[in-house]
């Protein structure tokens, strides 16, 4: 017994205009400053319903930790939503899902928000998230990661009640994104395939999803990355929430925990980080995940394909960019060799270790991260 | 063959505990103790418990026992009926997906063992490697 969760999905041209016609009236927008100078705010705004009022959260940092959610709720409480829209990158979306939980549940810690505890939520308001990058997949998956400033540690908060009545695919949102960052959010979307696909709680929906997820990203990121083609961009947008959708629905893998451990120590995007340690962690999985890197090598467009899944992913990231070695990331190999004990003691706390397509211990995991030249 | 749930069985398995290094390794930080409670269903008609003192990779004590007064309390408990445990031990059940499937019941501390998930799998798992007579 197992499930395949997903939210109702809007996508397309013109997508935000289904919210105009949506019987909310009070309406709570979290989002972030990028977003507001991007124009993207105003072009939500003028989507709404008529008549709707609305309050904005328009500051929610990068990487938001516990304490910047929790300080926000009280500004929610007293607006007394009937909508919640998270709009923008996983940053904003995951505080969204927060403070949904929060304005829904005053009395629950957000440390309660387990697969294990029945929340009862939606008793107040929905919960709508709209992409403004082509990655994180956050708007289709039951998870929000809060930082622990404290303690370095990212804390994945998951509950299936957590997961977005509507997610809004609309690629006018992404038309504009900068190319670092199409390209760092794809690479993440790639990984969330890739760890979708062979996890050890891989299922047919989560393959699914991945096969086409990879082939929509590898297909299309290269024109849009080239000209920013509109087409593509699309393709590439649906291809991140179907990546989404299969990371959701089976597991990451120790791409992810390495990654999210990198992450905690050093100043890195995302989707670099998960890249960075992708190639390796497949070499290593190789073995154990025969069938389904066979089949995922053959979701890339021919002329990227190598003998192995590892090889194909190395000349596909060296055409798009994407950092394969410890310098081209910014990290200065020095700091990273003093952090590896703790990198590694972080990395097995993750649940990707545990769906990973190879189990590793912790010598093994230290290797790994040794092994990024 | 030890016959499960029984002393025999739970004497196995902690040997079994003890010499297994993936399991050292992934509870090497690891303090508290569990108890795995094994609930009555058609074919199992009591509630056996088996208490295991954990600590830094090594079960340091354990304890079988049909009445739940006879064994000390612990931190956690993994709780499922007989014929859940019969499908874990056979493999065919993935210890935490049977617990967000609700075949598998966890009490205790959720943001503990969220950390050490490799541990409590290669505990659970561990299972699966004793010789079981059902
Ligand atoms: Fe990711």
């Amino acid at each position: 017994m197992w499930y395949f969760r997903s939210p109702s999905i809007v996508y397309g041209e013109d997508a935000l205009s289904f919210l105009s016609e949506l019987p909310y009236e009070r309406i709570l927008i979290v989002t972030d400053r990028n977003i507001v100078k991007a124009g993207l705010l105003s072009i939500l705004h003028s989507n709404l319903p008529s008549g709707s009022k609305n309050l904005v959260i328009d500051n929610i940092p990068e990487e938001p930790t516990i304490s910047d959610v929790t300080d926000r709720s009280k500004q929610v409480m007293e607006f007394s939503p009937d909508l919640i829209i998270g709009m923008g990158g996983g940053s904003s979306m995951d505080a969204a899902k927060a403070l949904f939980v929060m304005y829904e549940r005053p009395d629950l810690d957000l440390f309660d928000i387990t697969p294990l505890v029945h929340l009862g939520l939606r008793k107040k308001s929905r919960l709508i998230l709209v992409p403004t990058t082509s990655g994180t997949g956050s708007e289709c998956t039951w998870a929000a990661v809060l930082s622990d400033r404290d303690h370095g540690r990212k804390n994945e908060l998951a509950s299936p009640e957590i997961i977005a009545d509507y997610a809004i695919l609309d690629p006018v949102l992404v038309q504009k994104l900068p190319q670092s960052i199409t390209r760092n959010t794809a690479v993440d979307a790639i990984t969330h395939a890739v760890e979708g696909h062979s996890s050890q709680w891989k299922n047919p929906y989560s393959e699914a999803m991945a096969e086409k997820a990879l082939r929509l990203i590898t297909h299309n990121l290269p024109a849009v990355l080239r000209d920013g083609n509109m087409k593509s961009r699309e393709m590439v947008h649906i291809g991140a929430s179907m990546a989404g959708l299969s990371f959701s629905n089976s597991q990451i893998g120790l791409a992810h925990a390495m990654g999210h451990s990198l992450g905690a120590h050093f100043r890195i995007a995302h989707g670099m980080s998960v890249g960075l340690y992708l190639p390796y962690v497949v070499d290593f999985n190789q073995d154990y995940s025969v069938e389904s890197y066979e089949i995922l090598r053959q979701c890339f467009p021919e002329k990227y394909r190598g003998e192995s899944l590892g090889e194909t992913i190395r000349k596909f990231f060296r055409e798009i960019g994407q950092p394969l070695d410890l310098k081209a990331t910014g990290i200065d190999r020095d700091e990273y060799d003093l952090n590896l004990s703790g990198m590694v003691g972080l990395a097995e706390e993750s649940t990707g270790i545990i769906t990973n397509p190879r189990e590793a211990n912790s010598q093994e995991i230290l290797e790994l991260f040794e092994a990024v030249e | 063959m030890s016959k499960f749930p029984s002393d025999e069985w739970a004497k196995e398995y902690v040997e079994k505990l003890n010499s297994n290094e993936s399991y050292q390794d992934a509870g090497k930080q690891w303090e508290g103790a569990i108890t795995f409670v094994i609930q009555p269903d058609g074919e199992f008609k009591d509630t056996a418990y088996l208490y295991l003192d954990l600590f830094h990779g090594k079960c340091r004590d354990y304890k079988f026992s049909m009445s739940a007064a006879d064994v000390p309390k612990s931190e956690f408990s993994y709780i499922g009926k007989y014929g859940n445990w019969k499908r874990l031990i056979n493999k065919e059940i993935d210890p935490i997906q049977g617990v967000l499937t609700g075949k598998f019941k966890l009490d205790g501390s959720m943001m503990k063992i969220m950390r050490f998930t490799k541990a409590a799998k290669e505990m659970v798992s561990t299972a699966s490697q004793v010789s079981t007579e059902f």
